[in-house]
């Protein structure tokens, strides 16, 4: 026989068994104990909302049993208490309510500081809930995108009903329920309904029914994520049918949270669905026609109905043969383990029954999160979720209804009533005098008792306990302070391995030399959304390739356009801030790339073509941002210019060195000396049969060339260039040595060593500005900020030995700056740096500390301060 | 059986005022792909991107800004087939496929062009991004089958753009 494993005892199986139905048939009354005071919890809703029957079920915590359907082999164990469930020694808590008051984290663990680290500790030892498994990975979930028109949520009778008429219309309908259809219902009318609607479902072609999905909330759009075991379906429909349903109302009362209380749908389904009486004698107390069904069903399984507690209203309606309490009210459930009697208040009088069963079908709170988070989006509710206690045959014609676009009218929902004693919110232990004492302190509204308290911030996200916090404060207050709480995903309790599954995408760009790349042994890493290399092995060995011989760098990663059309040159002289005017084709510009706030945002190279066109260079990560801003004042300023973004496209190599010239000469029959590409410009050459854009740089200091080619032809030029340079001692280079060579040179890398309101004269940059332009973007600003003395800027520090990158800089013992930038320069032999420097009593500092070294500010650049080299 | 197959294609960018790409006819055995009003790309064969140079230059008759360009080294495509295709795309991608034409959009997590048939999904996108998006592939549908070998283009038979 099928069995399951209880903490090392064997539970029997029976078909159609959940995890609790079998437990609870073995005997096992204990599920769970409270968050705070320890208290026995038992089998309640049965629907899978309250949290009482929590369990980590092969090894996953968190599990609700009831909803849970037993397999065999399956091992269970319930998870509070010390040492166990059963006998808990924690449950003194419940003696120690005065110490443990409302608000208790808020008041308590203050200082000193480490009190709370360490009570932190212990208190969550202490709560008992469940325990992540350390000894797997998080499980492959499948992320998967699905559109239908019509989103169904809810396999119910509503649900259904609106699926079959959706797809009747011949739109394409997604129904997704938590659990299997029909699997909370017990035997009856209703149930068989179900059943003929979920085989008119399964058999339409246009539905999809999907079991054991959660919806976890319906974002913008709408899109809804359904969370399966093994997979988060995205979905995108074009409107959404919240059918969701109801659960009974948790009454609130002194001992409601004892085992032996139960809701009423939950006794019915033990008792009806499973077989097994939820006890031997129930009083049962009924507010709603339908307690007494659940009566009807109690009594086939054998339980006793000592008493129907009903209003007058009702109490004729109640089955005969049964003592009934009219107008009574129940005042508290008796005992310990479980419960023995009920004290019911009626005609005055107080009466106390006994009994080990007390059924509560007090009216129905709908689960209408998900309808509450849609706001604007083409969400209806339909079936019990919008009409509480509706019928069977009310709720299909409400969810044909729904199917059809209408919406389907709320029926209001009465006030409950909140008093007496008890517990309120049964996943995070709060009570109705933690609700009380909180109000007395001046938190009053349920939004502020919400966070207060924590009431409705646990498992159940305020499905059983939010519209009587909102009732609380009514009644105690406004009926403004008494708003249902703000419903925001998850509406139900989701695995964060689901919740995770897909996010980790961040994707990599790669040029078309990266295979390259990894032969010979570079080591490789993210730089942006590049994967680049930083070194070939020794970064030294690297460096001294460029100042000493010839190296080079695959710069593909630059970003590289082509601004054509008639209005080419009037976008870069009003876009850029340089000298467009007199820039002559073959010449080339350095750019700096500013906003309309006179900012920087990039650099870069602008040069002029023959053919009137107008090639620009970006850096690697700034060519999005290039690319948009210079689409924006195309559209803006309604210019004729196309702009082909050619970062893809083009590979680039910077050869540098001061032999970078002998080595292409051995390559091209093209002239590549001083008057044919001089410094700065640019040329068309071909190296090594491969037709190349060559463009004279400066970023490392030494002579370069940029050689931007077609992507196809990359590998080919790089192996011809190390292939020629071999007996000039060539040897390629990273973003190791490219970040000590620029900074010889005095460079900046936009972002490393910049901040977001940088203007061109902080950086040390006014030389690449045109003011006497009439415009460019940023001008405005420029000349504004002007007027203004500069009290910060970029300076260049000769340290007295080598600080940390991201050290302050302190002048007359006040931070006056950061180090952005620092190496130890093989060049100069001494530490240099880059950093930020504000003014200290008027005057920017000249010599400043910067992480326990001194350093004295210096003009840039350190390196070759003529620029002999570059222009070699 | 889904195979994944690198797909070698000849890309022609025209870049021309709209109404003169809207009078452009297509070019015989190329997939044309509007992008943007102003922005066409052509797709054919291997090998094809002169003769759509060619074909394409009759915008620049009538558009003396017009700009017909070769990019064939910027894009990349991965094509999907066999059955089971349509689902594979679910998981990469929010985008609705058309039974058969052109979308572009966020495929996991990359900016792509996609064409679907009735047969195959191409996956059209920088050439920079072209090993992740493989990667990405292959990692959320596991079931697919890499085939080193490249296809070569061949025009879907519906009309797309």
């Amino acid at each position: 026989m099928a069995s399951l494993d209880l903490e090392g005892r064997r539970v029997p199986l029976e078909n159609g068994d959940t995890v609790a139905s079998a437990l609870f048939r073995a005997g096992v009354r204990t599920f769970n104990r409270s968050l705070k005071h320890h208290r026995r919890r038992g089998l309640y809703c049965l629907t899978g909302d309250c949290p009482n029957c929590l369990c980590t079920v092969d090894g996953e915590p968190g599990t609700r049993a009831c909803t849970t359907e037993a397999r065999d082999g399956m091992r269970v164990r319930r998870e509070t208490g010390r040492p166990s469930v059963e006998i808990d020694a924690l449950s003194v808590t419940k003696l120690a309510g005065p110490l443990m008051p409302v608000g208790f984290y808020s008041k308590t663990f203050i200082r000193p500081r480490i009190a709370w680290e360490t009570a932190e500790k212990v208190i969550r030892r202490a709560t008992g809930v469940g325990t992540l498994p350390t000894d797997r990975g998080p499980r492959r979930v499948e992320v998967r995108n699905v559109h239908a028109d019509v989103l169904v949520v809810g396999a119910g009778i509503a649900g259904l009903g609106a699926a079959l008429e959706v797809a009747e219309r011949g739109e394409r309908v997604l129904v997704a329920d938590e659990g299997r259809v029909g699997g909370l219902l017990a035997p009856g009318a209703a149930r068989d309904r179900l059943a003929t609607l979920a085989a008119a479902a399964r058999e339409h072609d246009r539905i999809t029914l999907l079991e054991g999905h959660v919806a976890v909330g319906i974002y913008e759009g709408p899109m809804v994520p359904l969370a399966g075991r093994d997979e988060l379906l995205r979905v995108h429909p074009c409107r959404v049918v919240v059918a969701t349903g109801a659960v009974e109302t948790h009454g609130v009362f002194g001992g409601n949270d004892l085992p032996g209380v139960w809701l009423g749908r939950g006794a019915a389904r033990m008792a009806g669905a499973h077989g097994v009486p939820p006890g031997e004698r129930a009083v049962v107390v009924a507010q709603t026609d339908e307690a007494f069904e659940h009566v009807s069903t109690l009594r086939r399984s054998g339980v006793e109905i000592a008493a129907i507690v009903a209003p007058a209203a009702l109490a004729d309606r109640a089955p005969g043969g049964h003592r009934v309490l009219r107008d009574g009210r129940v005042v508290a459930a008796e005992g310990s383990k479980g419960v023995r009697a009920v004290v019911i208040s009626a005609g005055g009088a107080r009466e106390r029954v006994e009994c080990d069963t007390l059924v509560l079908s007090l009216g129905l709170t709908p689960r209408d999160a998900l309808l509450r988070m849609a706001a604007e989006e083409p969400v209806v509710g339909a079936g019990e979720v919008v009409r509480p206690g509706c019928s069977p045959v009310e709720a299909e014609e409400s969810g044909r209804a729904a199917g059809h676009g209408e919406p389907v009218e709320r029926r209001p929902l009465g006030g409950v009533v909140v008093g007496g004693r008890g517990t309120v919110c049964l996943c995070e232990d709060v009570s109705i005098g933690d609700l009380r004492d909180a109000w007395a302190e001046g938190w009053r509204s349920s939004e502020i008792l919400k966070r207060y308290t924590t009431a409705t911030m646990g498992p159940c996200q305020g499905v059983m306990c939010g519209r009587l916090l909102a009732s609380f404060a009514a009644t105690e207050g406004a009926p403004r302070a008494g708003a249902r709480t703000t419903a925001r995903p998850p509406a139900r309790a989701v695995p964060l391995e689901v919740l995770a599954a897909g996010v980790h995408e961040t994707g990599t760009k790669r040029t078309s030399l990266h295979e390259r790349h990894l032969e010979m042994g570079a080591h490789l890493d993210r730089s942006g959304s590049w994967i680049r290399p930083y070194r070939y092995g020794d970064r030294h060995e690297d460096y001294l390739a460029v100042r000493e011989r010839v190296s080079i760098m695959d710069v593909g990663t630059l970003g590289k356009f082509l601004v054509a059309g008639r209005d080419a040159r009037t976008l870069v002289d009003r876009v850029f801030p340089c000298d467009v005017e007199h820039l002559e084709p073959g010449r080339s510009r350095y750019l700096i790339v500013l906003d309309e706030a006179g900012y920087a945002m990039d650099d870069g190279l602008l040069c002029a073509n023959p053919d009137g066109t107008y090639t620009i260079t970006s850096t690697s990560g700034g060519s999005d941002r290039m690319e948009a801003g210079l689409r924006e004042w195309i559209d803006r300023w309604g210019l004729h210019v196309h702009l082909l973004n050619q970062t893809a496209m083009l590979g680039a190599v910077n050869v540098a060195g001061p032999l970078a010239r002998e080595l292409l000469e051995r390559l091209t029959d093209d002239s590549v000396d001083r008057d044919a590409i001089p410094y700065p410009g640019h040329g068309r050459i071909t190296v090594a049969g491969v037709p190349c854009h060559a463009i004279r740089s400066g970023f490392v200091g030494e002579l370069s060339f940029e050689l931007h080619h077609a992507r196809s032809r990359g590998v080919e030029l790089w192996d011809a260039l190390l292939a020629a340079g071999q007996d000039l001692g060539i040897r390629p280079h990273g973003l190791d040595a490219l970040d000590v060579l620029r900074l010889e040179k005095g460079h900046p890398f936009l972002a490393q060593d910049t901040l977001p309101d940088d203007h061109p004269t902080k950086l040390g940059l006014d030389w690449a500005v045109d003011m006497t332009k009439p415009a460019f973007v940023g001008k405005v600003a420029l000349e504004r900020m002007a007027a203004f003395p500069l009290e910060r800027k970029l300076v260049g520090f000769r340290f007295d030995d080598r600080p940390q990158r991201g050290a302050p800089v302190y002048a007359s013992a006040r931070v006056a700056g950061r180090v952005t930038s620092c190496a130890v320069s093989p060049a100069l032999g001494f530490p240099i740096g880059l950093g930020w420097l504000r003014t200290v009593d008027g005057a920017f500092p000249e010599r400043v500390q910067a992480g326990g070294v001194m350093a004295t500010v210096v003009p840039r650049p350190f390196y070759d301060p003529e620029g002999a080299r570059i222009r070699a | 059986m889904l195979e994944l197959a690198r797909t070698r294609t000849d890309v022609v960018m025209c870049l021309a005022q709209a109404e003169t790409l809207d009078a452009l006819e297509r070019p015989r055995g190329a997939l044309p792909i509007r992008v943007a009003p102003d922005e066409l790309l052509l797709l054919g064969h291997p090998g094809s991107a002169r003769a759509l140079e060619r074909a394409a230059g009759a915008v620049c008759e009538t558009d003396d800004d017009a700009l017909v360009t070769d990019v064939s080294d910027g894009w990349a495509v991965w094509s999907i087939a066999g059955s089971g295709w349509r689902d594979a795309f679910a998981r990469l991608s929010m985008l609705e496929l058309p039974r058969a034409g052109v979308v572009q959009g966020d495929v996991a997590r990359l900016p792509v062009k996609v064409v679907a048939d009735g047969e195959r999904l191409h996956l059209l996108l920088p050439s920079s991004w072209a090993e992740y998006l493989r990667e990405r592939i292959l990692a959320l549908v596991p079931e697919v089958q890499e085939n080193t070998e490249p296809h070569a283009w061949t025009a879907p038979r519906a009309r797309h753009a």
